[in-house]
């Protein structure tokens, strides 16, 4: 009898149909390498997906939005607290705003029909509280480029705005004037222009005015700044000039980076040969090691205060933390880099005749620089982390203070664009470090390989991707 | 017709090879090793791995050792580098006992040791200008190694450019630069392919034929220690002891179709009886119950 054997089937993704090779290869497969365009692909996705997110939480209000943004406000006699144009308010709050304007405009309007109408209140009083309504149209005057940001005040101005409104004569667009509020335009605008037609400070309306009813859009909290707004004010910070003793933002980057480097280079410097002799020789690992274990368990941010009675102001109490908190993890992890250097190669060098010393100098050095530079490259990060808590030490300075204080005055959208800063550059001091590895240690297995750079490839891959999705026809070969 | 392997005897010699190995014993001894004996300490008591180890190496002789995994064959060389102490006993070198690694025993070893930040050139004048020679002075006789493992157009290459077998001629030509009194050779085709290995051990053959060098060779491989040795260490396990030393009687030169020659077999043979005796071949047999049909295409 012929044994029946089984018939080969073919996997599922072979039987795939797609075009090029590409297409065959499956996207989720155990350790299998992905091709190079769809690491390319992948890489500029994960950037895109977080700032897709961040852009979606922002621009579609029915995402979340949960307060309202003031783009104009109102003042109410029964009230101590005054919210202004840009403030945010809960959106349950905000009708219960509303409508007790509107209950302070209704109240007012019978007042003015009553035997007193000015109930009592001196004309002084009256015109100050006039002079405010006024004011309330500003911000939105503002918004509709139709006053400038140091107009504010210019009442002049104002005034034949509150009349070119009320005429009709032109409108608020951008954002609209809400339609209960032209009409108290209107009524406020009848008795002031009876009054003055030209704003006149002598000669203003002592009558007690309507409030204009809060207007406002559906917004995110403060915290929360959209991605726009992060990137015009982060511009914005770093075009104002250094004042007094306000640095500009690029001295507050450079004094940053003074300090991690500072920090960084110091521990380096003193930690490498430190951490080469304990991995070289078991004498100074024993001496050594077991006490920098234990130390490396201390924060460094704990050292802090007792580091300001060492090095007293200015910055060498902040290279010290950063230096403490970055050295003995160095002397660590170069030691144990040390260790795992090949022992075939020591003792294939001694073989050769090489002594003791040379074997330090001519085998271990060299044979552990590529490693070390890895290693470096990671502390250098680790370095990075330290950055803030180092330059809360003492006098508070560069990027963290100006985090510091903005973050206290709630202005979010001047922390973000100064966080985003200094990730990006710890991130591009990583890649362009990752990337001359191969140019500085050609028999390293990578070896030079900057065109194929996952985030060179990505970050090229934009504006051909730009240029395909615009369709414009490429220039023909021939 | 080959006769069976058992039936000839392998120390018969053709009279030129008799006379080889007559030339051969005049010649001085190079390393002389003395009732060497290696116990490891350990938790569960003390592991002899060497025992009274004695033997010669004359100069110029290509010696091998052989032996079954765990006979100390790797302990015994590195000993013999001074990578390793004995615990008693004592190595001569040119009667002059050895203490420590020293540039007059090259080694080449298993695994592969090129310094990678150096090039080629540069691995190869490593042991000179460890010695205090000036770069310059040594770079011409560099060359002149590289030349012979004939690698001249590679000289500037790193060695993660080179394939295993290129590698390890280099390792060879580093050893050879410091003119050592023998070449020490722990396994150094081990990790190669077939084919690579066969052509290694020609270059080998031949370098060691161009050369006034002193050879002592470990392998597990019977076939390359044959084709390469004139003397065959042979080494029993537990303890690590001196089980014979036998004279190969293929003549020279050696070439690839010797391998069928009745004494090559016959001394396979006889080795092959050493290392594996007949009460320890139970596993050539496995256990395992048939699980296809009888009468299968395959039988």
């Amino acid at each position: 009898m012929a044994p029946v054997l089984p018939t080969y089937q073919r996997p599922a993704y072979v039987a795939m149909s797609g075009k090029g090779k590409d297409a065959r290869e499956p996207w989720f497969a155990v350790r299998r390498e992905l091709s190079a365009r769809r690491s390319t692909i992948l890489t500029v996705i994960s950037f895109a997906l977080p700032l897709l997110i961040w852009s979606a939480v922002s621009y579609l209000p029915f995402l979340w939005h949960p307060d309202v943004q003031l783009q104009l406000s109102a003042h109410r006699t029964d009230v101590a607290t005054v919210y202004v144009a840009g403030d945010r308010v809960s959106k349950g709050f905000f009708p219960q705003f509303q409508s007790a304007v509107r209950e302070q405009n209704e109240a007012l309007k019978e007042q003015l029909t009553s035997s007193d109408p000015l109930a009592g209140a001196t004309e002084s009083t009256i015109r100050r509280a006039n002079k405010k309504v006024l004011r309330h149209l500003a911000p939105l005057l503002n918004q509709n480029r139709w006053i400038n940001d140091d107009q504010y005040t210019d009442d002049e101005a104002i005034y034949h705005a509150w009349g070119e409104i009320a005429s009709g004569e032109n409108a608020l667009k951008r954002p609209p004037l809400s339609d209960e509020n032209i009409v108290i335009v209107q009524e406020n605008w009848k008795a002031m222009s009876a009054i003055a037609p030209n704003y006149d400070s002598d000669n203003f309306i002592s009558v007690p005015l309507l409030s204009l009813v809060p207007q406002g859009k559906a917004s995110n909290p403060d915290y929360l700044p959209a991605p726009d707004e992060v990137l015009t004010t982060g511009i914005k910070i770093f075009n104002i000039p250094a004042q007094g003793d306000r640095p500009s933002m690029l001295q507050r980057v450079g004094h940053s980076l003074q300090i991690v480097f500072g920090g960084f280079l110091l521990a380096a410097l003193v930690g490498v040969p430190i951490g080469v002799v304990c991995g070289t020789y078991p004498f100074f690992s024993r001496l050594v090691e077991p006490f920098t274990d234990f130390f490396r368990y201390m924060p460094a941010p704990t050292f802090s205060t007792l580091l300001v009675a060492i090095f007293l102001a200015n910055d060498a109490p902040k290279i010290a933390l950063v230096f403490i908190g970055t050295f003995f993890q160095l002397v660590l992890v170069v030691s144990n880099t040390t260790r795992r250097l090949d022992m075939p190669l020591l003792e294939a060098a001694q073989t050769l005749g090489a002594s003791q010393r040379q074997l330090l100098a001519k085998v271990v050095v060299p044979g552990i620089l590529p490693s070390l530079y890895d290693d470096l490259r990671i502390l250098l990060g680790w370095a990075w982390t330290w950055l803030v808590i180092a330059e809360l030490v003492g006098v508070k300075s560069g990027l963290t203070e100006f985090i510091e204080t903005q973050g206290r005055f709630r202005n979010f959208d001047l922390v973000f664009p100064v966080i985003i800063l200094i990730g990006l550059i710890g991130f591009f001091t990583d890649q362009m470090l990752s990337l001359i590895k191969g140019l500085i240690f050609p028999y390293t297995e990578d070896g030079p390989k900057a065109a194929s750079h996952p985030i060179i490839k990505a970050v090229l891959f934009i504006p051909r991707l730009i240029k395909r999705l615009t369709g414009k026809p490429q220039p023909d070969r021939a | 017709m080959i006769p069976p392997a058992e039936t000839i005897d392998y120390h018969a010699q053709a009279p030129e090879v008799s006379e080889r190995f007559a030339q051969l014993k005049e010649r001085p001894v190079v390393l002389s090793v003395n009732d060497l004996t290696k116990i490891f300490p350990s938790r569960n008591g003390d592991v002899t791995a060497l025992k009274s180890v004695d033997f010669e190496v004359y100069r110029r002789e290509f010696m091998c050792v052989i032996g079954p995994s765990g006979c100390g064959k790797s302990t015994l060389i590195r000993i013999l580098a001074g990578l390793e102490t004995e615990t008693s006993g004592s190595v001569l070198l040119d009667g002059n006992p050895v203490a420590g690694p020293g540039p007059d025993r090259g080694m080449v070893f298993q695994s592969y040791t090129l310094f990678p930040w150096l090039t080629v050139k540069q691995n190869v004048m490593f042991g000179p200008k460890m010695a205090g020679h000036k770069e310059a002075s040594v770079e011409a006789d560099a060359r002149q190694w590289i030349d012979l493992v004939g690698l001249s157009d590679f000289e500037n290459a790193y060695p993660h450019q080179l394939s295993g077998g290129m590698k390890q001629r280099v390792a060879i030509a580093r050893a050879l630069a410091n003119r050592p009194r023998i070449l020490l050779m722990d396994e150094p085709f081990g990790a190669l392919d077939a084919q690579t290995r066969a052509q290694m051990q020609n270059y080998l053959l031949q370098i060691w034929r161009n050369l006034d060098i002193t050879i002592l060779f470990i392998t597990h491989d019977l076939d390359e220690a044959i084709y390469l040795a004139d003397r065959i260490l042979v080494l029993k396990a537990n303890p690590g002891e001196v089980d014979e030393i036998l004279e190969v009687p293929v003549p020279r030169p050696r070439n690839l179709d010797q391998f069928i020659e009745p004494e090559f077999i016959a001394t396979k043979h006889h080795i092959n009886q050493l290392i594996h005796p007949e009460s320890e071949r139970g596993g050539d047999t496995l256990p395992f119950p048939r699980m296809t049909t009888l009468g299968d295409d395959v039988e």
